[in-house]
């Protein structure tokens, strides 16, 4: 059907979330094609398919683009796929979350306390291991030659450049955003998801157990 | 005398500017927050995290530099032992896994199975080599 002069660009996401167990590719994929009615028809090819659903099994798999681009071949033999996007790929399936439960609060109250408690440590430590008093009141005598009473200028002034200091570091406070730049945790937060990522598909790849052309397949099938 | 006041104020502000940066991109570098977020599934609230470490810090700052009693506090206190220690773990864990402890003992000595044990023994001989310190008030 479709002419040997058609091009289809595809482009995957690193990590993909599906809710259904059957996987097609576009749950998957953005595509494009200047044929509207072979791009409808490729986002129903059937990729694969996650047999457990319950919460024993892992229900992740690692799919090689070569996999995709052999399904659309199947389907239509003469056209021309672009990969625009990754080589590899990530499909976790993950039942419908029912999001603001109470397990949900109990874990952002706890991850709160926590940080809160930590960083509140870890200032205190800091204090404690340089002996910053210390140092204050020898500053004090050295600048003013008076013995200091552990309440001067310089406790006062370093409280407050210690919060103007987390502030500017952190770029918010609240909803309040002093420049438009992403926070310092927000960039960490990307990151770490990123190294998660390059893992999962390293050691999926490594294990042979990614769902590439010619593996066997063990965790879904794209004919079924 | 006013000049020396003045002076000690900029040295106080400076100091807590540069502490703070260097303590909190410790903290955030070493993505013990991000972590968190990440295996609590609650990524989308990680400016709420935020908040939350820049108060824990000016707050805790205060108190210590103040030496404020909190009235009736004394319930926060095994409060603040518990987390504090949960952050402190996985803080030291954190570090070890940024200097690559772990990848390079496991290649050298070349231990394939049993590395859950491995961390188990580490996070065990942690505990009690943390009580050891303070039973023996070392």
């Amino acid at each position: 059907m479709a002419g040997s002069s058609e091009t289809v660009y595809i482009k995957a996401d690193r990590n993909v979330e599906v809710t259904k167990p059957v996987v097609t590719l576009g749950d998957v994929l953005t595509m494009e094609c200047s044929n509207p009615a072979v791009m409808a028809k490729l986002k129903t090819i059937k990729l694969l398919k996650f047999h457990h659903t319950d919460k024993k099994h892992q229900n992740r798999i690692a799919v090689s683009i070569l996999k995709v681009i052999q399904c659309i071949h199947e389907c239509c033999p003469n056209l021309d796929v672009q990969n625009m996007g990754e080589t590899d790929f990530i499909v976790t399936y993950e039942e419908q979350q029912t999001s603001g439960g109470m397990m949900h609060y109990t874990k952002i109250v706890l991850v709160v306390i926590i940080s809160f408690t930590g960083a509140a440590f870890s200032i205190m430590a800091f204090n404690n291991d340089v002996d910053v008093p210390k140092m204050f009141s020898q500053i004090y005598e050295l600048m003013t030659g008076q013995q200091s009473d552990g309440f001067t200028i310089l406790e006062l002034t370093y409280c407050i450049g210690l919060i103007i200091g987390i502030l500017t570091f952190f770029n918010h406070f609240g909803k309040k955003k002093f420049t438009v730049d992403p926070t310092p945790m927000e960039v960490e937060m990307r990151l770490y998801e990123n190294d998660i990522q390059t893992t999962l598909i390293e050691t999926y790849s490594r294990k042979e157990k990614e769902l590439d052309v010619g593996s066997t397949d063990s965790n879904g099938s794209h004919r079924t | 005398m006013w000049a020396a006041q003045i002076l000690m104020a900029v040295i106080g502000l400076s100091a807590g500017m540069v502490v703070a940066g260097g303590l909190f991109s410790f903290i955030s570098g070493l993505g013990v927050i991000s972590d968190f977020a990440d295996r609590t599934h609650t990524g989308e609230h990680i400016m709420l995290y935020e908040d939350s470490v820049a108060l824990g810090g000016i707050l805790g700052n205060i108190f210590f530099i103040y030496r404020i009693t909190i009235p009736y506090g004394a319930w926060m206190a095994p409060v603040f032992g518990l987390f504090g220690g949960i952050f402190v773990g996985c803080w030291s864990m954190a570090l070890a896994e940024i200097l690559n402890v772990f990848p390079i003992f496991v290649r050298r000595a070349k231990v394939l199975r049993g590395i859950p044990y491995i961390i188990l023994g580490v996070a065990i001989g942690k505990g009690l080599g943390a009580l050891l310190f303070f039973f023996n008030r070392f």
